[in-house]
């Protein structure tokens, strides 16, 4: 029986379901208060969202009491807030005091209840943006310009009575920029940007936070376009010119670092060091004097009957007014005294080095016998940039021809250059000078003007010894050197070179002279070296019986400078202009000096013999000291 | 036992009242040494005095938010205290005005002495706090060191108040009324729940009325000093 009215009531209850369900319709769904705010905590709202409405119509109600009452009153206001709230106006609003809040919702199949939401007025409180945001530019006489911003709280908000504290954030950008630029203002209502971009409009909103509470939502944007001749800061003003003189100040000490050399060498020049050029001067120092020796020329050494000594005397030449020569000792002659000169002891007194700049450069590396170096004075040392040019390869000759000549012509009143050996290679350029602008030009020219040189030697090759007229000095005939003035070509070489070989083997013996001294003009005072002895004897005191040989004949194949006697300057006083006499003439004593053999000239050596040639004391100065 | 310790203590509370009262009579009207004693010409202005007190309040306001937070994630979650903190705290006996129109309604003497019995009643619990957040399990030094620090920015807004109360009205003999706590034992409960809900209400009632006592100094403020022009 119970089972059976059970039975049927659950059948009933169910069919009833089923109709329900079948109609669609069905209770409303639990509603939900998301959100309860106070603008001024003075009043408050609560919004709900409400649940399936069951698909009948809804009715919502809001019923709260408060902590520590019993009784539950209404929600006073449905309207005010706006659909699905319910507003409390300052006299349903009580501070430090709990609401018990819950939404009612009721259509015709049912009801739902919300769950019971507590809220505290206190903690709830979230103001409205502030009101009238104002923008202003202001450009004060003798201030920065600045941008003015200026607002007021929000209108229900209480500030004055101290109720609500406010504190206020604004934010501003240009108007293409994508980052707002934010400052707090603190419980200030206006606000000054001092920096800003001229030509740009920018965008600016206020926000608001009570003390206790939440940030409101930024206020609406107001915009403002700053003129383009809104004037930089002092502060940036001066810090481009700061900038600007720090960077000159970086370019000057640049410079200075970079050409200071230049500048210290220009104004304190370097001393040059003499060189005799084809001197290898290690050779020297290893004692090998018989590599020496027939570099030089000499077949057999010890000298044999035919094959005077060599008078490898080393010459340091002083350019301190002492004319004296210094001869140095060759290995064989230990004993020869060498003449005391101002010249440091020690291997790099000054004149220079193997790697000085010089117009003889002694970038060979081949082992070059030459025991004679002719010290030329320093004043002959502005070699730096001739060396340069000497230093190139055969090509340009003309060049080496040039750089010779501005050193020459700059060289002081000391005795000018020696027109040393002539290279037996058809390599080597050589000029003759004839004067000193012809030089000149000859050092500025180009090949054309080298060319042009070769000309002139070549129709002066009978000349005389010609010498180079400068201010005076005196010097050794080259124009020899005309003769075998080098052209570009190697033909007009191979032209000249015969000539310069048929007196050599119709030479008589080769008299080998001894380097006396070189008087202020360059010119070189031999001595004839007879024998050892003698010419030990001879070496200062006689020097009137010493012949001079102040010209160059020639230059034989086998790198040996003919020296011909200059028969007017026989005094070792200053000479005066060397005698111009016929070259072809062979001497009595040809003195063959022959210096460093000059090897047929790879590129890397870069022996130009310009007729400037000069011997480097320093490497034979270490044996002898 | 409880009216003994409260007579005892509002006795010796009324003690010091008159001592500081005697001390202010003994002083011109005109000028009233604020400072400690010894110092004759030190004295303090009564804006100077407000705003000390508002940047106290305020800060112990802070300070309790933040500890009731920090209790209420870490302890609270799922334990539906706040259906049981309903009109818990000691302090309700005191009848403060529950919104501004009635705080505007109060005179300012009366005020001051709500908030000084509202200060005065916190004293004891907040000394009690500090005592048991130390004992208890794994004591959250967020939670203890704000305790601390209320505890102590709590007796100097007293001793602020009191001189404000000097200046405003001096002379005035105070009724010392304030709520006595009684929570304690609840406090060292063994039940853990009933003694997490103790330390829940207490923090929760702490934040409220620190609040109230921030309202009212801010109101007080800007009534007596900038003459409701804030």
């Amino acid at each position: 029986m119970k089972e059976n009215v059970a039975s049927t009531v659950v059948f009933i209850l169910l069919l009833f379901l089923n109709t329900n369900l079948l109609n669609g319709q069905s209770p409303p769904g639990k509603p939900e208060i998301f959100k309860c705010r106070s603008p001024e905590k003075e009043t408050f709202t609560c919004w709900w969202k409400p649940g399936a409405d069951g698909g009948l119509p809804t009715n919502y109600t809001l019923t709260y009491h408060k902590e520590g009452e019993t009784f539950t009153h209404e929600c006073p206001d449905y309207k005010t807030s706006g659909p699905n709230s319910c507003y409390f106006n300052k006299k349903h609003t009580s501070i430090w005091t709990i609401y018990i809040i819950t939404v009612n919702a009721t259509n015709q199949m049912g009801s739902s209840s919300s769950d019971p939401r507590y809220v505290d007025v206190t903690y709830i409180v979230e103001p409205d943006p502030p009101v009238n945001l104002t923008l202003e530019l202001k450009q004060p006489e003798d201030r920065k310009p600045y941008l003015w911003i200026k607002w007021f709280p929000p209108t229900l908000v209480d500030v004055r009575s101290g109720w609500l504290t406010l504190q206020y954030e604004i934010r501003l950008k240009p108007e293409k920029a994508a980052e707002w630029e934010t400052h707090f203002a603190g419980q200030q209502t206006q606000f000054k940007i001092l920096s800003l971009y001229p030509g740009q409009k920018y965008l600016v909103q206020v926000h608001c936070k009570p003390d206790h509470g939440f940030w409101s939502e930024w206020s609406p944007e107001s915009s403002i376009p700053i003129p383009n001749d809104f004037s930089m800061t002092d502060a940036t003003v001066w810090i481009f010119v700061a900038v600007l003189s720090a960077v000159i100040c970086l370019i000057m000490v640049w410079a200075v670092a970079l050409k200071g050399y230049s500048m210290v060498t220009c104004i304190l020049p370097p001393v040059p060091g003499p060189k005799i050029k084809g001197f290898d001067t290690h050779l020297l120092e290893k004692g090998k004097s018989e590599e020496l020796l027939s570099a030089l020329g000499c077949q057999d050494f010890p000298p044999t009957s035919d094959c005077e000594d060599l008078l490898v005397e080393f010459l340091e030449v002083d350019d301190s007014g002492d004319q004296q020569l210094v001869p140095a000792h060759s290995k064989e002659h230990p004993g020869q005294s060498v003449k005391p000169t101002h010249s440091d002891p020690d291997s790099d007194s000054g004149r220079g080095s193997c790697d000085s700049p010089s117009l003889l450069s002694e970038k060979c590396d081949e082992p070059r016998a030459n025991p004679s170096k002719f010290h030329t004075p320093e004043g002959l040392e502005k070699a730096e940039k001739p060396e340069t040019n000497v230093t190139q390869p055969q090509g340009p000759q003309s060049t080496s021809v040039e750089g010779k000549i501005p050193s020459f012509h700059a060289s002081g009143s000391q005795s000018s250059t020696w027109p040393l050996l002539q290279p037996p290679s058809l390599h080597y350029s050589r000029s003759s000078y004839h004067s000193v602008a012809e030089v000149r030009k000859l050092g500025l020219g180009t090949a054309g003007a080298a060319s042009t040189l070769l000309d002139k030697t070549d129709t002066r090759a009978l000349k005389p010894s010609q010498t180079i007229e400068t201010g005076g000095e005196g010097k050794a005939a080259e124009h020899r050197e005309s003769e075998s003035f080098r052209s570009k070509t190697d033909q007009d070489a191979a032209r000249l070179l015969p000539q310069d070989k048929t007196p050599l083997t119709s030479a008589k013996p080769l008299e080998y002279v001894e380097i006396h001294k070189v008087s202020k003009d360059g010119a070189l005072a031999l001595l004839p070296k007879q024998n050892e002895n003698s010419s030990r004897a001879e070496k200062t005191s006689t020097p009137e019986t010493s012949k001079e040989y102040s010209k160059v004949s020639r230059v034989m194949d086998s790198d040996i400078l003919v020296l011909v006697q200059d028969r007017r300057a026989q005094n070792l006083a200053p000479f005066e202009e060397p005698a111009k006499e016929a070259p072809p003439s062979l001497p009595q004593n040809p003195a063959a000096v022959d210096l460093a053999s000059f090897p047929v000239a790879p590129s890397n050596c870069r022996l130009q013999l310009g007729g400037l040639d000069y011997l480097h004391p320093t490497g034979f100065m270490h044996p002898f000291q | 036992m409880d009216n003994k310790g409260s007579s005892q203590k509002a006795g010796s509370l009324l003690l010091l009242l008159l001592l500081v009262s005697n001390l202010l009579l003994c002083k011109s009207v005109a000028s009233l040494p604020i400072c400690p004693s010894g110092a004759v010409n030190c004295q303090v202005s009564l804006r100077d005095l407000f705003d000390r007190a508002v940047i106290l309040s305020h800060y112990i306001h802070n300070l309790s938010s933040e500890m009731f937070n920090e209790f209420d994630k870490r302890y609270a979650q799922g334990r539906g205290f706040i259906t049981k903190a309903i009109n818990s705290c000691h302090t309700s006996s005191l009848s403060t005005p529950e919104d501004k129109e009635q705080a505007q309604q109060v005179h300012h003497e009366v005020l001051l002495s709500m908030i000084l019995g509202v200060l005065r009643s916190w004293n004891d619990p907040l000394y009690h706090l500090v005592t048991e957040v130390r004992g208890m399990q794994e004591a959250p030094d967020a939670i203890l060191s704000r305790a601390i620090e209320i505890e102590e920015q709590n007796k100097r807004l007293l001793e602020g108040m009191e001189k404000i109360v000097g200046q405003v009205h001096p002379g005035v003999k105070e009724n010392e009324v304030y709520s006595v706590w009684s929570g304690l034992p609840s406090l060292q409960m063994a039940d853990e729940d009933t003694r997490l809900f103790a330390f829940y209400n207490l923090l929760h009632c702490l934040r409220r009325d620190s609040h109230k006592i921030d309202s009212y100094l801010k109101l007080l403020k800007c009534r007596i000093v900038y003459d409701s022009n804030c």
